[in-house]
């Protein structure tokens, strides 16, 4: 087999190794592949290329974000370059040139405590909470969002022609024009309306009723086939969307969400020591200034005890104490 | 205190497998185990994005391995050898995708905490962080992939999205991210690719 055709079949196979549905057999095939030595030369030089950039990749993103926009009329003026009959046939057969349109996909990310508002070309707003990844491509007949990890308000440009989804886990967020906070921790992912109306539906493939919210309600959801059923509740959007002014202010929320919201905060992790303590209920308003002071604080808002810990801060149960 | 916590979080070099020469008599799931560890760690890095996590993993499965039960009847070992990894990285996929993703931002963090000096940062020789130029090379070969390719590389292999992420950012189906993530890679690997692997 020539190297170039061996290195397609092994690009091939790295790519097929991290499908969802990839199975044992499919994986003994590889491994039947893969130990011809030839086969194992070739995945091994795209295997190194891979983690050598995937090792990069806080540094590559960031550095692919500075690029300027790629021109397209260099791809335009390529294609057409080809000429009239190239370019008849391709439309005889139905093709179209995709990298012409092709729409770009802008990512943008915030280390742990760091906030960041960012306008999108079509005029709407994303301030960023720590911690967060956003992906936005914004196609001609729809904007297309995806936020993996982290929190974020959105203040939607009204475009009836293109709906603006975000895909969080396991659903998808439609809306029209509206503001709302989105944040998406773990396996926990809650929408918070402020204005207008927002639509949460199941992603693909996935089984679930749609809800559509309103100002003032919020929506918690678990990810997964087994999760309890989505938490329809009151909320005040002014207060959910407290981090941008760094503050985080809660009226009756659970000790685990604050929990996470810390460490989107903080580099060192706040713990519980026992995972039962997650369930205990908190108001109280927290300024975030230094990790140490907001974990005392915190620490005055529940039953509990911070305590210093090699990596960070761990929080015990103490029945003692005064919430 | 700061720099205290900046050594505590360095990864710990990963434990050197500490194998018994004869363990594999009479076990054909050892013995294809032992005969196969290096393709396991192959499978388990390209699907765990990181050397240093498959190696990891398929020390745990070795213990796992160790561990069980050898009364039972074993059909095809190698099959069963890659469910059982297969499992091992559900297990952990979770929490081991938010623990890297924490450890990169956390990074980045302490790095402007003690003014660009990156105190921690030795990183294992397959994570090497790229020099300046190679730096420069790697940005290069990502953004010069044809927009397709690129696109569906950055999303699924340098911002963690799975293939149905990316296919659902990208408005593609499965199996066409999967097709230009395959494109990506023989790509980047003609261009980037050491000419001693060759």
């Amino acid at each position: 087999m020539p190297d170039d055709a061996r290195r397609g079949a092994a690009a091939d196979w790295l790519a097929r190794l991290s499908a969802a549905d990839l199975d044992a057999s499919e994986a003994a095939a590889f491994d039947a592949w893969v130990s011809q030595p030839a086969n194992g030369a070739a995945y091994d030089a795209v295997l190194s290329v891979a983690l050598e950039l995937q090792a990069a990749a806080p540094k590559l993103i960031e550095e692919l974000n500075e690029l300027p926009a790629p021109r397209r009329s260099n791809a335009s003026r390529a294609w057409l370059a080809l000429g009239g009959v190239a370019a008849a046939a391709a439309l005889a057969i139905g093709l179209t040139p995709l990298s012409v349109f092709a729409p770009e996909t802008q990512t943008f990310a915030t280390a742990k405590g760091e906030r960041k508002a960012v306008t999108l070309a079509d005029g709407s707003t994303v301030e960023l909470n720590g911690g967060s990844r956003l992906s936005v491509t914004l196609a001609r007949h729809e904007r297309r969002l995806s936020l993996p990890q982290g929190e974020a308000i959105f203040d939607v440009t009204p475009d009836k022609s293109r709906p603006f989804l975000i895909a969080v886990g396991d659903r998808t967020v439609r809306v029209v024009g509206t503001r709302f906070d989105v944040r998406h921790l773990g396996d926990d992912l809650s929408v918070t309306v402020e204005r207008g109306v927002v639509e949460v539906r199941p992603a693909d493939g996935v089984k679930g009723r749609i809800w559509r919210l309103h100002p003032g309600e919020r929506l918690d959801v678990v990810e997964g086939p087994a999760a309890p059923a989505p938490q329809l509740s009151v909320a005040d959007p002014q207060a959910v969307e407290s981090w941008r002014t760094g503050k985080l202010i809660y009226r009756d929320r659970p000790l685990g969400e604050v929990v996470a919201d810390l460490n989107q905060q903080f580099a060192r992790p706040v713990v519980l020591e026992d995972p039962a303590l997650a369930r205990t209920r908190v108001s109280g308003v927290l300024i975030l200034d230094n990790e140490e002071a907001v974990t005392r604080r915190l620490a005055l808002l529940a039953p509990i005890k911070a305590l210093p810990s090699p990596e960070g801060f761990t929080l015990r149960s103490d029945p003692a104490a005064k919430p | 205190m700061r720099h205290t916590s900046v050594v505590a979080e360095t990864p710990e070099p990963s434990p050197s497998p500490d194998i018994d020469p004869d363990a594999d008599r009479g076990d054909p799931l050892l013995a294809a185990y032992l005969e196969r560890r290096t393709n396991l760690v192959r499978f388990l890095a390209a699907r765990a994005g990181s050397l240093a996590v498959a190696e990891d993993l398929v020390q745990e499965l070795y213990f796992k391995l160790a561990a069980r039960d050898r009364g039972q009847d074993i059909g095809a070992p190698v099959a069963l050898l890659y469910r059982m990894a297969l499992n091992l990285m559900l297990d952990r996929a979770r929490g081991e995708a938010r623990s890297v993703a924490r450890d990169t931002a956390w990074r980045q963090t302490a790095h402007a905490e003690v003014g660009g000096v990156d105190v921690a940062d030795e990183p294992p020789a397959d994570e090497a962080a790229a020099s300046a130029q190679r730096l420069r090379q790697l940005v290069a070969a990502v953004a010069e992939l044809p927009p397709q390719a690129g696109r569906a590389f950055r999303l699924h292999k340098l911002e963690g999205l799975s293939h149905a992420e990316t296919a659902r950012a990208m408005g593609l189906s499965v199996k066409a991210v999967e097709k230009h993530v395959s494109a990506a890679l023989k790509a980047l690997t003609a261009r980037l690719g050491r000419r001693a692997d060759a």
